[in-house]
């Protein structure tokens, strides 16, 4: 019962050499954060990049929602984010025993990102932010956004908690904590964070759209190729 | 000596930490053959992460995924199977034990959709559907955890006799909108026909079914075929950023239905969670992914 049957004969069709491959650097590149305006404009999509400093997380929609009226009503954020790094990475994070000490983030992983669509660009532009990331990618109004301040969107594993976990050095801080874990602002001090991969530059490139727009245009042919392979119905 | 509710209950708790520490045997050759196939680097290389990933959960008995997850049981009761003591609250149980004691801990994903309180329970928590089996005697427990990332671009939509182009088209469409968001490569469960909720069940018992099995309808095994290379032909790729492999396993199953024909399209993500236990009425437990 535990052991797996043969492997699936046709997993792929289309044949070598059908398609470019995607542009993409063999060398993991590393990053210093916090990242400067030139050092953003370096990347370009397919980097494979890893990341050392402060990086916030944060993955509720109420934080993203107040962060935007924050800002639009000219206040500060609790902590200053300005050409910073923000993800949506979700963390447990253990309060101190005592309610006073540094808490601890147990682990975190990526969520995606699309459901804060709306929120984005405000940020992006409000704050400057260099780095913003997560899975799955952003729309295009964040893409113009990221391109006007000068911004990249790092996609990190789905499934990659264990992995993610190890870069965790400290938590350096914590807000808005009558949130639940995940959606508390964290800020976490970490090394060697990734590989992830550059998805959309801050040239307005989008590895997302890209495909989109291109499986969009496949569709004729896959469709056509479907109605080749099926048999008349009996 | 029966299947005690003691047994349903620790079964219950053990195969949700399974399932969240470790991807199916299965899965993670499908993926170490896709890194020999793929042409984009990007792909190799995220799938290469992959693999890391699930080896690093695997060795340091850790989560793979910060999505946990809702809890979802699929249970058969065998006719001949003698159970001890209450079946449905040994799962509620088992759940809350294991939500209380996993380590690491787990966040919390049960959401109230009136209120968005989140908790480790809820109305109809764990989500547990019963068959019966005659002349069986077990109990066969699968547990499916369902996050978000594949479970919010499922779908479902009531066609009036669909051709098979039609019924092919839909399930294009679904996986088309979930382009790269669901962490490909997904697994695509889809149910054909009977009724709206019929086919839920029968797309979500798909996603559940081992790699390399030779789907015994012979119009769907091809269907599975030629699913499988139209999707691997979408582009999306390992986790969306680009590459051959997008999907899996193409899986599907129908029943008779009406003038009416429902078709579901369930996802799993690439760690593709499933795992099961068959209770013997000796007390034995035989375990399987």
């Amino acid at each position: 019962m535990s052991t797996p049957g043969p492997l699936p004969r046709a997993l792929h069709s289309s044949p070598p050499g059908e398609d470019t491959p995607m542009h993409s650097n063999d060398t993991v590149r590393h990053l210093d954060l916090p990242l400067d305006l030139e050092a953003v404009r370096a990347l370009s999509v397919g980097d494979l990049v890893t990341l050392s400093g402060d990086i916030t997380i944060s993955i509720g929609l109420p934080t993203h929602k107040r962060m935007v009226q924050t800002l639009q009503a000219g206040e500060a954020l609790p902590i200053d984010l300005r050409g910073g790094a923000f993800f949506h990475l979700s963390s447990y994070v253990v309060d101190a025993p005592d309610g006073t000490g540094t808490p601890e983030a147990l682990y975190m992983n990526p969520s995606t990102s699309t459901r804060y669509d709306a929120y984005m660009p405000p940020l992006i532009r409000g704050l400057g932010l260099r780095l913003v990331g997560g899975k799955g990618g952003l729309d295009q109004h964040s893409v113009a956004a990221m391109q006007e301040a000068g911004c990249a969107y790092l996609s990190f594993l789905g499934g990659g908690c264990t992995l993610l976990a190890e870069s965790i050095e400290r938590v350096v801080s914590s807000h808005w904590n009558e949130y639940i874990s995940q959606f508390r602002l964290v800020t976490l001090r970490v090394k060697s964070l990734g590989p992830a991969t550059v998805a959309i530059d801050a040239h307005g490139n989008s590895i997302y759209e890209d495909l989109r727009v291109r499986a969009q245009e496949r569709m004729p042919q896959i469709l056509a190729t479907l109605n080749q392979q099926r048999k008349p119905n009996p | 000596m029966p299947i005690t509710s003691a047994l349903i209950r620790s079964v219950t708790a053990t195969l949700y930490e399974r399932a969240l520490k470790k991807i199916p045997e299965d899965t993670k050759a499908v993926l170490r053959q896709a890194q020999g196939v793929e042409r984009s680097d990007t792909a190799r290389k995220t799938l290469t992460i992959m693999l890391q990933s699930a080896d690093a959960a695997e060795a340091k008995d850790h989560l793979i995924c910060s999505d946990v997850g809702i809890p979802v049981y699929s249970i058969k009761v065998g006719t001949g199977a003698r159970i001890d003591g209450a079946i449905r609250q040994a799962i509620v149980d088992g759940f809350a034990d294991l939500a209380a004691q996993i380590q690491p801990p787990i966040l919390r994903m049960v959401t109230n959709p009136l209120t968005h309180q989140r908790s480790h329970a809820g109305k109809d928590m764990p989500i547990v559907a019963f068959d019966m089996v005659d002349d069986a005697d077990y109990i066969e427990i699968v547990c499916a955890p369902k996050a978000m990332g594949s479970g919010r671009w499922e779908a479902l939509e009531t066609f009036v006799y669909p051709s098979l182009e039609t019924i092919e088209r839909y399930v294009l469409d679904v996986v088309l909108k979930a382009g790269s968001q669901p962490c490909p490569p997904i697994v695509v469960g889809v149910g054909i026909g009977g009724t709206f909720d019929h086919a839920a069940r029968m797309a979500k018992q798909q996603i559940l079914r081992p790699f390399g099995q030779t789907n015994p309808e012979p119009i769907l095994a091809d269907m599975e075929k030629r699913l499988l290379m139209a999707i691997n032909s979408m582009g999306f790729g390992p986790m969306g950023t680009g590459g051959d492999t997008t999907a899996m396993a193409v899986h599907i199953d129908y029943a008779a239905s009406h003038g009416f024909m429902p078709v579901a399209v369930a996802l799993n993500c690439w760690i593709n969670r499933r795992t099961g236990a068959r209770l013997h009425n000796d007390g034995t437990v035989e375990w399987f992914e």
